[in-house]
């Protein structure tokens, strides 16, 4: 299921929340409606969670995580961290990375067993990431673009990647990551997905101007709609195929 | 590379305009230098050429795999990354083997970790010191000044470069060169070389102590001038420096008017402001021959602005690009290391070892000017006469002992020299030797205080009786006295513990017990004013302080040695507890007595109450009796005691002394 939302009336919703298959974190101070957005569709399977990190609404652009760990930058306030401590499952290992590039939601793309960083990360954090998220860090780039984490959105079953990526590249990635790979945008033509859409492996949440055509493809690359496969796999694979090419 | 392939020369001269032709363009250096980086037609075509057979590719390295482990492999290789950050670049990639060899030639800048700041190209260098590269036809390079040619708006790729040469240069070498800054005025006209008007003037308007113009100052501070009579001097010079700057410039506008380039100097509004301010400028900021000078100058003086203009009309033409590429790298090199640069550096990288500064020695320099030579020569022989007279004086001193005074009898027991010399060369080896028994004497404490951490007992009995051994000479000594001095005198560590406080730090009983039973003073304080006793918090330890000052009372104050004396023993606790205990419970035991009487006096009081007062009134008559006649009125109806004065327990209008009367009346009955 993919659901439409807005964080004060702005579509970048991957800036102001962040989705994994174990916890959700919603920013403090938007307006409720976006916090009970989350409430109302992820309450009663995993914690949906307020906070900031390092004073900061963007903690989606400042935080990088899945199902086992959190990394928060080293700017995050102790509060905060005991914050996100106490109220994350106790699976999840939260961990603070000193790194210069600061925003780890846009240098780090990750699922639950790989992840894609920026060419220039630490060596350090590399081997944090590989600890505390537990999965194969690959540095790449994408559309000849450093910043992986704003141009690629990827849950364990799918992957969206920038419109520009050329066809060999998609190619490359959908062999290292080992998942389907389609080219798209969200927010009606945005190229910056990560701070468009933010996914998991049974819900996504897009901006409002997201239109129905992005919000399919959505639904399909990420297998939201399990329930229907056949759907996907009669109907909608022929537009799937022409909008990749 | 023959010298004679670089010239350099004023740019007015024969060989530049020679050299000039209609064909002049500008050229880049950097292309040149590096030439390990492709152009961009060839990576495309690198590109084009290679295409993947199939998924298991990296299109960065443009390698294929033949699964998906070496894939994945792959992308961790410090290769596939350099060819990442190639590729941003939209530089073409490298193969394994270039890598490879990059590497081992430390080639490769921070392949890991973040990006440095790129170093500056060449050209950005040359565009920073306001130069120019220019290219004729036939493959001649000259690097002149970019001002010759350009404004400060000027574009590059829209300037006719002859043109202008032949403008500016050529037909017409008259420039003017006006320099402006901190109250100096320095202006002159020069046609070709030689300068045909010339002025500088100096008006005193920077304010002395803080620096910066009185203006600026005024203009700071709003409504407030400062009235003082530096700065209404000031005030009135700075205005007298405009006019007098302005009647300079009118008196040579037929000469500006003839010039082809006009170069000034004038930093920060004010000065800006005598040029270009005002309701008539001095000179028109539009006009298009005028020109900033590109590089660092002076004070504004005559010699100056000279030296300014021989600057800005001197060319270098180099033979070939390539010359002109290296030899202008050379020239850089130097400067990239001068301080300013690396002051600019914010942080002081402490891992490289500072480098030697070469500083002349101030003796003998290597200018050898003529006056400097003469007076290292005076200098020489100063030195060496000195030397000579020291070496008399030595002759003179022997001289005069040999007629030494001997017959005052004052000096009778003085040593000669020579004596006196041998008893130095004597004290010497002495002075090792001390230093040997200070050595001796630290080993010694070392020892000591191991022991005593150690807590060994023995060890230090062996030592206190090797320590007696060397004290049996003096008879008259006894064994405890020697003891509290072996014990007592010395300070073993820099915190001015003694034994009994190492020992009493590292909680070794025995060994307490030992030092106190030889007379150790327990009184003694370490530096922080603590003694033994109050060194530890260990309570064996205190212990084993108090048994010893309850043993010994006397033998110490214990009030200076912090030992609380009238504290018990553990056993004497016991003991006392145990009495503390006997007396509670017998309390107890009297309270409950007491509340037993008490309960039943309320009992009885109550059951009085209870009767009617009929009752009550033969209750009070019978004790009435009682007490005149001494006689028992009423009997418990079935024992028959006497009841008188008691209040009777009653049932079926019987009276019965006690409830188990009554009770045992009720079973007869029953």
């Amino acid at each position: 299921m993919a659901v439409r939302t807005h964080f004060e009336s702005k579509n970048e919703i991957g800036v102001f929340g962040k989705l994994t298959n174990a916890y959700c974190l919603a920013s403090i101070g938007g307006s409720e409606i976006f916090y009970s957005t989350f409430e109302a569709e992820l309450a009663d399977t995993i914690p949906v969670i307020h906070t900031s990190l390092a004073g900061c609404r963007i903690i989606g652009r400042m935080c990088v995580g899945n199902k086992k760990g959190l990394l928060v930058p080293n700017s995050t306030f102790d509060q905060e961290l005991q914050h996100l401590r106490n109220a994350l499952p106790d699976s999840v290992k939260v961990q603070r990375v000193e790194e210069r590039l600061s925003a780890l939601g846009n240098v780090i793309a990750c699922n639950d067993y790989v992840a894609l960083v920026h060419p220039d990360l630490d060596r350090e954090t590399e081997e944090i990431i590989v600890d505390t998220l537990g999965v194969e860090v690959f540095r790449h780039t994408i559309a000849g673009n450093v910043l992986v984490g704003s141009y690629c959105v990827l849950n364990n079953r799918g992957c969206l990647i920038h419109p520009n990526t050329s066809i060999v590249d998609q190619e490359e990635l959908s062999s290292l990551l080992q998942v389907p790979l389609v080219a798209g945008t969200v927010n009606c033509g945005s190229s910056v997905l990560g701070a468009g859409v933010i996914v998991n492996d049974w819900i996504a949440f897009t901006g409002m101007d997201t239109t129905a055509t992005e919000l399919a493809v959505l639904e399909s690359v990420f297998r939201l709609n399990e329930a229907e496969p056949s759907k996907i796999t009669s109907e909608m694979r022929a537009s799937l195929i022409e909008g990749m090419s | 590379m023959s010298k004679r392939e670089i010239i350099n020369e004023v740019v007015f001269n024969e060989t530049f305009y020679q050299a000039f032709d209609e064909n002049v363009k500008p050229v880049l250096l950097d292309g040149i230098l590096e030439k390990v980086t492709d152009t961009k037609d060839d990576l495309e075509k690198k590109q084009t050429n290679w295409s993947s057979k199939n998924n298991l590719s990296c299109s960065y390295c443009q390698t294929d795999f033949s699964n998906v482990q070496q894939q994945r492999e792959h992308y961790r290789l410090d290769w596939h990354r350099y060819n990442l950050k190639q590729s941003i670049q939209s530089r073409a990639p490298v193969s394994e083997e270039e890598f490879l060899n990059k590497t081992e030639n430390d080639d490769v800048s921070s392949i890991s970790g973040s990006d440095t700041e790129e170093e500056d190209s060449l050209d950005t260098y040359a565009t920073a010191q306001g130069k120019i590269f220019l290219q004729n036809k036939k493959g001649q390079v000259f690097s002149l000044y970019r001002g010759l040619f350009l404004d400060k708006k000027g574009e590059l790729s829209n300037v006719d470069f002859y043109k202008q040469y032949i403008q500016n240069c050529a037909d017409n070498k008259k420039w003017a060169v006006l320099m402006l800054g901190g109250g100096h005025f320095a202006g002159a006209i020069f046609d070709y070389l030689t300068p045909v008007v010339h002025k500088t003037f100096h008006c005193y308007t920077v304010r002395a102590g803080q620096g910066g113009s009185q203006s600026s100052r005024d203009s700071k501070s709003g409504g407030s001038h400062p009235k003082s009579a530096g700065a209404s001097l000031r005030r009135y010079n700075e205005q007298a420096l405009v006019d007098h700057v302005r009647s300079i410039m009118e008196l040579w506008t037929e000469e500006i008017k003839n010039c082809s380039l006009i170069f000034y100097r004038a930093s920060g509004p004010y000065n800006r402001s005598v040029l270009f301010g005002g309701k008539d400028p001095i000179l028109d900021r539009n006009d298009p021959r005028l020109r900033t000078i590109p590089f660092s100058t002076g004070r504004a003086t005559f010699k100056e602005v000279k030296r300014v203009h021989l600057e800005l009309v001197s060319g270098v033409i180099y033979e070939t690009l390539d010359e002109a590429a290296s030899l202008f790298a050379k020239q850089r090199s130097p400067e990239k290391e001068t301080k300013r640069n690396k002051v600019r550096s914010s942080c002081i990288n402490r891992a490289k070892s500072r480098e030697i500064i070469q500083r002349p020695l101030p003796g003998d320099t290597g200018n050898s000017s003529s006056e400097e030579n003469i007076s290292n020569v005076n200098y020489a022989r100063l030195e060496s006469e000195n030397l000579e007279d020291a070496g008399e004086n030595d002759n003179l001193v022997s001289d005069v002992l040999e007629v030494s005074f001997d017959d005052l009898k004052e000096y009778a027991d003085s040593l000669t020299p020579e004596e006196r010399r041998n008893h130095q060369n004597k004290r010497k080896p002495k002075k090792s030797k001390n230093q040997k028994l200070r050595e001796k004497e630290e080993a010694r404490k070392k020892n000591l205080v191991d022991i005593l951490t150690k807590g060994n007992v023995i060890l230090m009995k062996e030592l206190f009786e090797e320590r007696l051994k060397t004290f049996q000479d003096i008879p008259n000594m006894p064994e405890s006295d020697l003891a509290k001095e072996f014990f007592n005198s010395e300070v073993l560590d820099d915190k001015g513990n003694g034994f009994l406080h190492i020992a009493a730090l590292n909680e070794h009983d025995e060994m307490i017990q030992y030092l106190l039973e030889n007379n150790a003073d327990p009184c003694a304080k370490n530096k922080n004013q603590q003694t033994p006793y109050s060194c530890t918090k260990s309570k064996t330890v205190r212990e084993v302080f108090r048994k010893f000052a309850k043993e010994n009372p006397d033998k110490y104050d214990y009030n200076k040695a912090q030992i609380p004396l009238n504290v018990l023993t553990d056993q004497e606790i016991a003991e006392k507890k145990k009495a503390q205990r006997k007396v509670k419970k017998d309390k107890e035991k009297e309270k409950k007595k007491e509340n037993y009487i008490k309960q039943k006096e309320y009992e009885e009081t109550n059951r009085f109450l209870n009767l009617s007062d009929r009752e009550k009134r033969a209750l009070a008559a019978e004790r009435r009796i009682l007490n005149a006649h001494g006689k028992v009125i009423s009997r418990c109806f079935l024992c028959g005691s006497d009841m008188a004065g008691r209040t009777p327990f009653e049932y079926l209008e019987n009276r019965f002394c006690s409830i188990e009367c009554l009770k045992s009346h009720r079973l007869k009955i029953h």
